[in-house]
């Protein structure tokens, strides 16, 4: 097990009081490596118009939870497994049918939602689980997780270096990325799993019904703010970590006491509207 | 930039067929193109153009062959495709775009000097220098069409696949891309397929035509193989490219033109004299015989196909291959 205490020492030198407890201090670190990579992902799941299916892939770590229950695999591991299985799924049907992606989508989507509630009506006990899938629970994150957010930061940077030129070729016109020698499925299979597994950890720092929000949010202020497809990609990581930030500090303060994932998002919509304005003054410049 | 006229790989589509859930798209299409030279693919909506260019660059799987000569290596191809889909709010500015399949550097650490001096070479070619900085998003149809051009001339291909690439461009934007198509060729010398429903453009621009409905009707030059039987045959309209094709038995309108039994009229033969008369002075007064362009020399294929309709049918590529 890797060891963070150099770091929580490095985050309680902010003279935030909330940030000199414990918990505290792992969350915003979970937070700090969540948060850039989904807004980096963001940033191609926008340009694929691939919303829904992040969205779906939400939806199905509930049913993870439920395979779990049955298998009698952990929660933890069950979910993030269960979404790449969903993602590569909807992504070779997507492929290889002639539906159109949101109907594909939709009815995955149906399905394993109505397989997650099916499984949970039956069994009891799992009030709990319910309860941190709907609205997130990054306070409760173990070092072990932060381990393997960890892997996953340098995995997704890694892809970022060698993928954003090809994932945005791929995005304009695949069957031209195709012909000029990108190998499309392979950057397409790799984006849906690598997808698939920060929307799961998503999933657990602001719950189901603001995971599209925060791959979303922070790419589509970036598109406003941006003057280059390379600056997009930092304006997003800019604004989907300090949204990350500001949130969960914000949301420990005792006078708002907050849910932390939804004033996370909160922050990231204030970036949204303050970007909606710049744009359309750089807009009326360029007009 | 490096002429590739040497390798550019002739193509040769032997009994291609293809079906999809039960329909016939591709029947036993029997089709060449010629290294170095512009093919054509002509025919109606649904005729199985695009598909058949799709087989070609492997997007789909099919039944017959497809040999492309010059080796066993696989030619380097470049795709035109109709358009991107991008919404205008993607801050991708046309260097960039140039940049995604020249350079590894992600876009996030920004764009070489080399990429961004290759960019600006590109555009120049295109005659686009002037939009390197603009972003994709709020170029015209045909600024984007020759910006796409640019991108698939960067691969200094040996075969270039364009599907439909000016379509819905004006006519004078059509009519550039065209012309900077052609030079293109010209220099690098790469073999070109392409789809098109300008026909005149396809009549003034391409060396080696194939009419295409689900079979092939008919190929050839364009000057043997656009003749307005296999026109009527193809699209099911009277469209007459070539004056000397016309059917003197069917004038036409007199006030219009139009040719058809809707315009069946009493035809007024002292003006169809006249007229013939003022075009063989025309054609008299140039030597290649194009009207359109003079001091341009027509396309090879044009030039030496002076041919007839009845030559045309005795013709060995000229004739019909259903």
């Amino acid at each position: 097990m890797p060891d963070f205490s150099p770091i929580y020492s490095l985050i309680s030198l902010i003279p935030l009081d909330c940030l000199q407890m414990r918990f505290m201090q792992q969350a915003l670190l979970g937070l700090l490596l969540l948060a850039p990579m989904a807004s980096v992902l963001g940033v191609e799941v926008i340009n694929f118009r691939m919303a829904f299916f992040s969205d779906a892939i939400g939806h199905s770590a509930f049913a993870g939870v439920a395979l779990g229950l049955i298998l009698a695999v952990p929660p933890r591991l069950a979910m993030p497994l269960f979404g790449v299985l969903v993602g590569f799924g909807i992504m070779a049907v997507r492929r290889n049918s002639d539906l159109s992606s949101d109907t594909v989508i939709g009815i995955v989507f149906s399905a394993v939602v109505a397989f997650g509630l099916a499984v949970v009506s039956r069994a009891e006990g799992v009030a709990r689980d319910i309860q941190q899938f709907l609205y997130g629970d990054i306070l409760t994150i173990t070092p072990g997780e932060i381990g393997f957010l960890l892997l996953l930061f340098v995995a997704l940077l890694v892809f970022q270096a060698t993928g954003y030129n090809r994932l945005m070729y791929i995005a304009l016109n695949p069957v031209m990325a195709r012909v000029h020698g990108v190998r499309v499925a392979l950057w397409q299979y790799a984006f849906a799993g690598l997808l698939a597994l920060v929307v799961m950890f998503s999933v657990w720092a602001v719950g189901v019904l603001l995971v599209t929000a925060m791959l979303i949010v922070p790419a589509a202020t970036a598109r406003n703010l941006a003057r280059s497809a390379g600056g997009m990609f930092w304006w997003a990581l800019l604004v989907g970590t300090s949204s990350a930030f500001i949130g969960l500090t914000l949301s420990a303060q005792a006078w708002l006491a907050t849910a932390s994932g939804a004033t996370i998002i909160l922050v990231a919509c204030c970036w949204f509207a303050l970007s909606l304005v710049a744009a359309r003054n750089s807009g009326r410049r360029r007009a | 930039m490096t002429n590739n006229a040497q390798s550019a790989p002739s193509l040769c589509f032997d009994r291609v067929s293809l079906s999809r859930g039960g329909n016939r798209i591709l029947d036993n299409v029997c089709a060449t193109a010629p290294g170095g030279g512009s093919t054509v693919l002509v025919g109606p909506n649904g005729a199985g153009k695009t598909t058949l260019l799709l087989c070609l660059i492997g997007q789909l799987a099919y039944e017959g062959t497809i040999c492309v000569s010059g080796g066993e290596r696989k030619p380097r191809t470049a795709y035109v495709p109709q358009t991107l889909s991008m919404d205008r709010s993607l801050p991708l500015r046309v260097a960039e775009f140039l940049a995604l399949g020249r350079q590894r550097r992600p876009l996030w650490l920004g764009l070489r000097p080399s990429a961004r001096s290759e960019a600006r070479r590109l555009l120049r070619m295109v005659k686009a220098e002037h939009l390197e900085q603009s972003r994709m998003g709020d170029l015209s149809g045909g600024e984007l069409r020759r910006v796409l051009l640019a991108a698939a001339l960067a691969r200094e291909p040996e075969l270039l696949v364009l599907d439909e690439p000016a379509a819905g461009v004006d006519v004078r934007g059509e009519r550039l891309f065209w012309e900077l198509l052609d030079e293109a060729r010209r220099a690098q010398g790469f073999t070109q397929i392409m789809v098109s429903h300008n026909l005149p453009l396809v009549a003034h621009y391409a060396t080696h035509v194939v009419c295409l409905n689900k079979t092939v009707c008919a190929m050839g030059a364009p000057r043997a193989t656009l003749i307005s039987s296999t026109l009527m045959d193809l699209f099911g309209v009277p469209i007459h490219l070539y004056p000397d094709q016309c059917d003197p038995q069917d004038p036409g309108c007199p006030q219009c033109g139009a040719v058809g039994e809707g315009a069946s009229l009493l035809p007024d033969y002292a003006a169809i004299k006249r007229r013939e008369a003022a075009r063989l002075a025309v054609m008299a007064a140039t030597k290649d015989g194009c009207a359109v362009c003079p001091g341009e020399s027509a396309p090879a294929g044009a030039a030496s196909a002076e041919s007839t309709r009845s030559s045309a049918e005795t013709s060995p590529d000229g004739g019909s291959h259903a």
